[in-house]
């Protein structure tokens, strides 16, 4: 049971920080198909600071990982400015630009990434290796029975995410930005009305889903693939934006839905290991969130609505 | 920036409007304009590099069959290139139409992959190891393509028109799906040891006539692709010509509008999407039982995401998507063969392929600009006008 736990939250958190961006975005008006593109080129980024300055840290040391954190969220406000500018400055089709964003950003990592392996770094590679961030336990929480396992053998990114989790959700439900922000996908005409510019709401917007798939788009490359490679775009990012069109474009029931994903994941590893099953059947094992999923969405999918003004070029003269 | 009412017409202008300023041939020459933008950013790209980026071209079209190479091995000629390049140029052509059906519809298929996958897996295992004439086998495997792709492209509409489920959430759920449960079949029924891949089919099967000898060549003959061509002409005629593609279209462009119109707007819905699958479908066959002949488990092809760009490429239009699949497969195509002989990259293609798509994306821009331009340059003509007026 506590594997289940300790696997699914571990799995569940970036994924949630990611869809959170998404949200960002699609409630700003923006459609963000560009999620999987953005946590790459985060990952990238962190990741490639994390190789040039190796060798100046101890070996135990986590500054490199902090490091990689910032550069990531950096690197993914960044890149997502290439996809604010198409949607808003050249007013191309969202869906699209989500698109190419993403076809551009596994074609110039990869690029990049050996390129630099062999320019810089004189070994001819196409990852970047990073390590597992190192775990901690928090002690007398970590005894209750079932629950102590959320507090065991915690990476510290699912803290860091928890916080900008908190901050996110303030930001969005609570403050003059955030009620702006979700007018603009509601209704951006009243916005401009109101004073505020559309434009500049939305760009900061994409920007802010940018920096957040890029960092969950680390914690990734730190927990799962313990290197930053083209293997990273296996579709965590296709995978937020179902949990939060699953979520409803809401923060707390995307929440449930990246758990869902998250311990459907793990309990179905503990299910075939428990079973004893053929390695063979780990394959239908892997289907489980996927099933459920759709599943649930029969059930929960009625009151689904998508933001009014979502995908629509905001035109100042058309009311 | 010029000020507000002052009309100063720049070379810009000018230039832009005698180039791009005719709106009849917009459709054409902007996406030409944004690939040769995109072209000259790619030749920076390759200067970077250290390499020449004519000659990287040069062997980007000979990789292609598109200009001939210096020498050719035995029984091998430009030809028996450009067959190859036009049997991988058969899915993504399929698969661009796929997407652009349901995009016509206001849809977004991007669980073209997870069709693909559905289809070709259903024929690879009832039609792909049976002892048949090829006659019987290879018909059949198209009408499988089509029937399967179709089951599932409508399974995703009749969810969104029943439960009001999100087709991109569905579509990638059933990626998924499609990608798990077929490679826990390929494992456990169809596997080939030393590959661990599917099982190649048998010849009378496949789609493409692999190794055939024709006036002393050996080539690989892609019989999809003259079904390519009709898919092509179909979709054109389904789109222009048809009461459903009319109703198809409207919805897309305003449902309620097609709703108040008297349009069954989910009858729409479940039918485009039911298209959409049967092309997805038939790109299916043809790629893992024309271009390729087995099915590697656990991955989608990725020529259902790139068809969604290869689609726009082409503006959603069925002869615009012939040529950007063209184009687009050229570039993946010819990179294997640039890398080997010029020494650039083969990552070069990708990035090469996402620029061109970025400009392209672009054009809506473009053309704003275009017509910004002619506006200043009519107004400045106007005043030019009025003032000689004043004067005489």
């Amino acid at each position: 049971m506590d594997t289940v736990i300790i696997d699914g939250l571990s799995f569940a958190l970036p994924l949630f920080i990611i869809a959170i961006g998404g949200i960002y975005s699609e409630r700003s008006g923006i459609t963000n198909l560009a999620l999987e593109g953005l946590l790459g080129v985060g990952a990238f980024f962190g990741a490639l600071v994390v190789a040039l300055t190796a060798g100046n840290f101890a070996a135990d040391s986590q500054v490199p990982f902090y490091l990689a954190m910032i550069f990531s969220v950096l690197g993914g406000a960044l890149y997502a400015m290439l996809h604010g500018l198409l949607c808003i400055k050249f007013k191309a089709n969202q869906v699209i630009s989500g698109v190419v964003i993403n076809i551009l950003a596994m074609a110039l990592t990869s690029f990049l990434t050996s390129q630099i392996n062999a320019a810089v770094l004189g070994k001819p590679s196409n990852k970047f290796q990073l390590g597992v961030s190192s775990r901690f336990t928090v002690p007398v929480l970590s005894d209750i029975p079932v629950l102590g396992a959320v507090f065991t053998d915690v990476y510290p990114f699912e803290v860091v995410i928890i916080l900008v989790t908190v901050l996110a959700w303030y930001v969005l439900y609570r403050t003059r930005y955030g009620m702006r922000l979700r007018a603009c996908g509601e209704n951006p005409h009243a916005v401009d009305a109101a004073g505020a510019d559309v434009a500049k709401i939305r760009f900061s917007a994409v920007m802010i889903s940018g920096a957040l798939s890029g960092l969950g788009g680390i914690c990734f490359a730190y927990s799962i693939s313990a290197n930053f490679s083209p293997n990273i775009y296996v579709g965590f990012g296709y995978l937020s934006i179902a949990a939060l069109i699953f979520g409803n474009w809401r923060i707390m029931p995307t929440l449930g839905a990246c758990l869902l994903f998250g311990f459907a994941r793990s309990g179905g590893y503990k299910i075939a290991q428990i079973l004893a099953l053929p390695s063979t059947f780990s394959d239908l094992i892997m289907t489980l969130p996927y099933v459920l999923t759709l599943l649930l969405l029969v059930f929960f999918s009625k009151s689904n609505r998508a933001p009014r003004a979502l995908g629509e070029i905001y035109d100042k003269g058309k009311r | 920036m010029s000020k507000r009412g002052e009309k100063t017409v720049s070379m810009k202008d000018r230039f832009l409007v005698r180039l791009l300023g005719n709106e009849r041939w917009q459709a054409i020459t902007i996406p030409v304009f944004a690939i040769l933008l995109s072209l000259i950013a790619a030749a920076i790209v390759i200067l970077l590099v250290g390499k020449n980026p004519l000659t990287a071209f040069q062997s980007l079209m000979q990789g292609s069959g598109l200009w001939p190479k210096a020498s050719y091995a035995a029984k091998k000629s430009m030809l028996t290139d450009f067959m190859s390049f036009l049997d991988l140029m058969t899915p993504m052509l399929f698969a661009a139409l796929a997407v652009a059906v349901a995009f016509k519809a206001g849809l977004f298929n991007i669980g073209v992959s997870g069709q693909m996958l559905c289809a070709g897996f259903a024929a690879t295992a009832a039609v792909g190891y049976l002892e048949i004439p090829g006659v019987v086998a290879k018909p059949l495997v198209v009408l499988i393509g089509i029937v399967v792709g179709a089951l599932v492209g409508g399974l995703i509409g009749f969810l969104k028109y029943r439960f009001n489920i999100n087709e991109v959430v569905s579509s990638i759920m059933l990626n998924y799906i499609a990608q798990y449960v077929i490679s826990f079949l390929i494992y456990t029924n169809y596997v080939d040891p030393v590959s661990r891949q599917s099982r190649y089919v048998l010849a009378s099967a496949r789609l493409t006539l692999a190794d055939t000898e024709i006036g002393g060549l050996k080539m690989n003959i892609p019989l999809g692709f003259i079904l390519a061509l009709i898919a092509v002409a179909a979709v054109k005629f389904l789109m222009d010509k048809t009461r459903l593609g009319y109703e198809l279209k409207t919805v897309g462009a305003n449902s309620k509008a097609a709703r108040y119109a008297g349009i069954n707007v989910k009858k729409s819905i479940v039918a485009s999407m039911m298209i959409s699958g049967c092309l997805a479908g038939l790109a299916g066959v043809t790629y893992y039982l024309g271009y390729y002949a087995s099915i590697g488990p656990r991955t989608l092809a990725s020529t259902g995401f790139d068809a969604i760009a290869v689609s726009l490429l082409g503006n959603s239009n069925p002869v615009g998507i012939l040529f950007s699949s063209f184009l687009i497969t050229a570039i993946t195509k010819g990179s294997t063969y640039m890398s080997s002989t010029v020494g650039v990259p083969q990552e070069i293609a990708s990035v090469v392929t996402g620029l061109i798509l970025l400009f392209s994306a672009c054009g809506a821009y473009i053309q704003y600009m275009v017509k910004r331009s002619k506006d200043r340059m009519t107004e400045a003509q106007a005043e030019q006008h009025n003032g000689k007026e004043v004067d005489g």
